[in-house]
C-alpha cells in the first residue's frame, strides 16, 4: 500500500480538517457575523463526508486493504457505520445551534469550527487501530468538547459545567492512559491486532490491570455507572445544542470505540472483562432509571435517560459476539435519533420572554398550547423507555436477542425487569404534558430548521420506523463482521 | 553502581515532591514542588537513555507550569508580604534543595556518561533502534510511521489555541477601542499635517 | 540492580498520589490541575521505562504525544478556570455547587 491509498482511506478526515482550517480563516477575517454561513458550510461539509463514507458502509469494507498508516487507522465498515451516525448528528447540532445562540447574543463563528474538529476527533476515535490513535482522537474530541460545554462564557452554569467536565474528563484520560501504558508494557505493542495476538495466552497481572484501567477510562467517556456522575451536571449546565451534541456524536464514538477495543484488542480475553461490563450494564440501567425519579429539569432527566440507555447498549457488548456488536450499532442508531429528537423538542419550548423552558412543571398541559410538540415529545419519551409501539423498543429487542443467544439469559431478564422501572418516570412526563392543568408558560414560534429535524426524527421514532429494521440490521451486521472477530 | 545511586535519588525525590504537591497548603509552593518532581522525572528518563523526552519534559512542562504559576499569582489573594517574611525561615530548606539539585545534575550526567540502564531482558519482538542517537531515531519514526498521528496532534494544539482564545478573549467596548494604537496612522503622519504655526493675540490663546 | 519493576513502582506511586490529590484537595482547582499533571507524569515514566525495557521506540513516541496533549489540556483547563473565576470570583471547588452535583 502506498501513500496515495492511505490518503484515499482518510479522505473524510482530510476533507473535514481542511475545511475546518479554511472556515477558521473565514471566521477570523469576517468575524462573528459570518457565524450562520459558516454553520451552513460546515453542515454541507459533513454532508459530503457522509457520502464519502457511504461506499465503505454499504460494502461492509473489511480486511487489510482498509488499514492505513501501518494499521493505526482503519477505514472499515464498522468505522463507516459509526461515522455516518456521527456526521448526521453533527449536522443536526449545527442546524439547531444558530437560533439558540443568537437569541442569547452569544453566537460565535468558532462554534461550527469546534464542532467540526470535535467530529473529526470522534471520527479518528472510531477508526483507531492503535492505542495512540485512540488517545489522539479521544483528546481531539474532548478538548473541543470542554470548550463547547463552557461556550456560554457569561453564564455561570455553563462555566461550571465546563469545569466539571474538564476535571473529570482529564482524570478519566489519565486513568485510560495509565491503563494503556500498562497494556503497552506487558504486551510490547500498541497495535490492536498485535495486542490481541499477545493476549492469547494467560493474561499477566500487569496486562489485566491495564485492561481494567482502559475500560474504566472508556466507561467514563460513555457515562456508564460507576463513572456517570458528571453526566447530569454537564448535560444541565451546557448550552442545549451542545448537550445535544454530547448526547449524540461523542457518545456514538465512545461506544463504538469501546466495542472495538473490547472485541478486537481484548477480544480473546472476553472472560476477563465480561463480568465488569455486565455489572456496569445493570448498574447503569438501574441507577439511570432511579436517578431520573425526582428530577424536575428536563435536561437532567435526559441525562439519566442516557445513562440508562448506555446500560442497554452494554448488554449487547457483554454478549461479545458479532451479533452483539451489530445489536449495539442498531441500538446506537435508534438512540441517536431519539435523543436528538428529544433535545430539539426541548429547544422549541420557550416562555413569553424568549427564555428557554427546562423545568417539567412549566410544560404542564403542553398538549393544549403546542399539541404537535407535546405529542412528539411524548413519543420520544415512550420510545426512550422502550415501550413497544415505538421504534425505541426495537433497539432493546435486538440487544436482548443478542444477549439470549450468547447464553446471557439472566442478564437479559434482569435488563427487561429494570427497563420496567425506567418506564415509570417517562410516563410521568407524558402525564404532566397531557393531563395536568396548563401552566401556560410555553409560547412563541419555532424556526423551520427545528421543525424539519423534529418531524424527521419523529417519523423515524414512530412505528413507521420499523420499515427501517431490515436495511439497518443488514448494514449493522456487515459493519460488525468487518470488525474481523476471528480468533 | 553510579546509576543505582542516581535512580534511588531521583525516585525518592520525585515521590517526595509529588507528596508535597498535594499536601502543601500554599498553591505557589505546590507549583514549585511540581517543578522539582518534573526535574527528577526527567532525570529518571535520562537514566534509561530517553534523553529527548527528558529534555522535552523539562522544556514543555516547566514552561506550562510557569504559566500555571502565573495564574495562581494572578487569581488568588496571596499575601506576598508574609511570604517574604518567611524567607529567612525557609532559607535552609531552599539551600538544601539547591544543593540536592546540584548533586543530581552531577550524578545524572555521570550516570548518563556511564551508559543507559539495561532494564532486565525483553522477550517480545522488539524493534531495534534505528539510529545511534535517541533524538534521531525518534525523528525518523515520527515523520514516517507516525505521520498521521503527528499531524492530528497538530490539530489538537490548534483546537487548544482556538478554545483558549474563544473562552477568554473579550472585545473591548467601543470607548476603549479608540485608544488603540494605529501604527499605519502614526507612520502616515508628516510634519505638515501634524504641526501648524499660530500667532495668537496676547491674552486670547488658541483652540486645539 | 535496577530493573523495570523499580520504574513501575515509582510510576504507580505517582499515579496513586495524583488520584489521591484530586480527591483530597477539594480546596482549590489549581492543585487539582497539578494532580492531573502528576498522573500524566506517571504515565510518561511508565511509557519511557517500558520503551527502554522493550527496546522499542513506540513508547517514547507515545510519551511525546502525551506531552503534547497535556500542554493543550492545561491551556484549555486554565481558560475554563478563568471564565469560571470571572463569573464567580472564586476558584474553590466547594463553591461549584450551582447544580446539584
Amino acid at each position: 500500500m502506498d501513500f496515495g491509498n492511505y490518503l484515499a482511506l482518510i479522505a473524510p478526515e482530510l476533507l473535514i480538517s481542511i475545511s475546518g482550517l479554511v472556515l477558521l480563516l473565514v471566521a477570523a477575517w469576517v468575524g462573528d457575523s459570518a457565524a450562520r454561513p459558516i454553520s451552513i458550510l460546515a453542515a454541507l461539509v459533513l454532508g459530503v463526508a457522509c457520502f464519502m463514507v457511504g461506499p465503505a458502509l454499504f460494502d461492509g469494507a473489511s480486511g487489510p486493504d482498509t488499514n492505513a498508516f501501518a494499521g493505526q487507522f482503519r477505514a472499515d465498515g464498522f468505522a463507516a457505520f459509526a461515522k455516518m451516525l456521527i456526521y448526521l448528528s453533527g449536522i443536526a447540532c449545527l442546524m439547531i445551534a444558530p437560533a439558540f445562540f443568537e437569541r442569547l447574543g452569544a453566537m460565535r463563528a468558532e462554534y461550527p469550527i469546534l464542532i467540526l474538529f470535535s467530529v473529526l476527533g470522534t471520527g479518528i476515535m472510531v477508526s483507531s487501530g492503535n492505542l495512540i490513535t485512540l488517545y489522539i482522537g479521544l483528546e481531539l474530541n474532548s478538548l473541543a468538547a470542554y470548550v463547547l460545554a463552557s461556550f456560554l462564557r457569561n453564564d455561570g452554569r455553563s462555566a461550571e459545567a465546563g469545569l466539571k467536565y474538564f476535571i473529570l474528563g482529564a482524570l478519566a484520560s489519565g486513568i485510560l492512559l495509565y491503563g494503556m501504558s500498562l497494556v503497552y508494557g506487558f504486551t510490547g505493542t500498541t497495535d490492536f491486532t498485535l495486542i490481541r495476538a499477545a493476549m492469547t495466552l494467560e493474561l499477566s497481572t500487569g496486562a489485566l490491570f491495564g485492561l481494567i484501567f482502559v475500560l474504566a477510562g472508556l466507561a467514563f467517556k460513555i457515562a456508564a455507572v460507576p463513572f456517570h456522575m458528571w453526566t447530569p451536571d454537564v448535560y444541565e449546565g451546557a448550552p442545549t445544542p451542545v448537550t445535544t451534541f454530547f448526547a449524540s456524536a461523542p457518545k456514538v464514538a465512545a461506544v463504538a470505540l469501546t466495542v472495538r477495543v473490547s472485541l478486537d484488542a481484548f477480544g480473546l480475553q472476553a472472560d476477563a472483562w465480561r463480568q465488569i461490563v455486565i455489572f456496569a450494564a445493570l448498574a447503569s440501567i438501574v441507577l439511570g432509571a432511579l436517578g431520573a425519579i425526582g428530577q424536575d429539569n428536563l435536561k437532567r432527566l435526559l441525562a439519566y435517560s442516557s445513562i440508562n440507555n448506555v446500560g442497554f447498549i452494554l448488554i449487547g457488548l457483554a454478549a461479545g459476539t458479532p451479533q452483539g456488536a451489530s445489536a449495539v450499532l442498531v441500538y446506537l442508531a435508534i438512540y441517536v435519533v431519539m435523543t436528538i429528537g428529544s433535545f430539539v423538542a426541548i429547544l422549541m419550548l420557550r416562555d413569553a420572554d424568549g427564555n428557554y423552558v427546562e423545568n417539567i412543571r412549566d410544560i404542564a398541559g403542553l398538549s393544549r398550547a403546542k399539541p404537535l410538540i407535546a405529542l412528539i415529545l411524548a413519543g420520544m419519551m415512550l420510545s426512550l423507555a422502550g415501550l413497544p409501539p415505538m421504534f425505541g423498543f426495537w433497539g432493546k429487542f435486538v440487544v436482548f436477542q443478542a444477549a439470549v443467544q450468547a447464553d446471557l439469559i439472566l442478564l437479559a431478564a434482569l435488563g427487561i425487569a429494570a427497563s420496567v422501572i425506567g418506564a415509570f418516570y417517562y410516563l410521568k412526563v407524558v402525564k404532566v404534558m397531557f393531563f395536568d392543568e396548563p401552566a401556560g408558560v410555553v409560547q412563541g414560534r419555532s424556526e423551520t430548521g427545528h421543525w424539519v429535524l423534529l418531524i424527521g426524527t419523529a417519523i423515524i421514532v414512530s412505528p413507521l420506523g420499523y420499515l427501517l429494521t431490515i436495511p439497518l440490521g443488514l448494514l449493522a451486521d456487515r459493519a460488525a463482521v468487518s470488525l474481523s472477530l476471528l480468533p | 553502581m553510579l546509576q543505582t545511586i542516581a535512580f534511588y535519588l531521583f525516585a525518592t525525590l520525585v515521590v517526595a515532591s509529588a507528596v508535597m504537591v498535594i499536601m502543601s497548603r500554599n498553591p505557589v509552593h505546590s507549583v514549585l514542588w511540581l517543578i522539582l518532581s518534573f526535574f527528577n522525572a526527567a532525570g529518571l528518563m535520562v537514566l534509561v537513555g530517553a534523553e529527548f523526552i527528558a529534555m522535552l519534559l523539562v522544556i514543555v512542562y516547566v514552561g506550562a507550569v510557569a504559566v500555571l504559576f502565573l495564574f495562581v499569582v494572578m487569581m488568588l489573594d496571596i499575601d506576598f508580604a508574609s511570604m517574604r517574611a518567611g524567607f529567612v525561615r525557609n532559607a535552609p530548606l531552599g539551600i538544601a534543595i539547591a544543593l540536592v539539585l546540584l548533586a543530581e545534575l552531577v550524578l545524572g550526567i555521570g550516570a548518563y556518561r556511564a551508559g543507559a540502564l539495561i532494564l532486565g531482558t525483553p522477550d517480545g519482538t522488539a524493534a531495534p533502534l534505528l539510529f545511534e542517537s535517541n533524538i534521531e531515531s525518534i525523528g525518523a519514526l515520527l515523520y514516517s510511521r507516525y505521520l498521521f498521528l503527528f499531524e492530528s496532534a497538530g490539530i489538537i494544539l490548534l483546537v487548544a489555541m482556538i478554545g483558549a482564545i474563544v473562552l477568554t478573549h473579550r472585545e473591548r467596548p467601543a470607548a476603549h477601542r479608540r485608544a488603540h494604537q494605529d501604527i499605519g496612522k502614526q507612520v502616515r503622519r508628516n510634519p505638515k499635517e501634524a504641526t501648524f504655526n499660530a500667532s495668537p493675540e496676547i491674552g486670547k490663546g488658541i483652540d486645539l | 540492580m535496577i530493573g523495570i519493576e523499580h520504574f513501575i513502582v515509582v510510576s504507580a506511586i505517582l499515579f496513586v498520589l495524583g488520584v489521591l490529590g484530586i480527591f483530597l484537595n477539594r480546596k482549590n482547582i489549581i492543585v487539582i490541575l497539578m494532580a492531573i499533571e502528576l498522573i500524566l507524569l506517571a504515565v510518561n515514566i511508565n511509557l519511557v521505562a517500558f520503551s527502554a525495557f522493550l527496546g522499542d521506540l513506540t513508547g517514547q513516541i507515545f510519551a511525546m504525544f502525551v506531552l503534547t496533549v497535556a500542554a493543550g489540556e492545561a491551556a484549555i483547563g486554565l481558560a475554563i478556570l478563568v471564565i469560571y473565576f470571572r463569573s464567580r470570583g472564586t476558584i474553590a471547588v466547594q463553591d461549584a455547587n450551582r447544580m446539584k452535583g
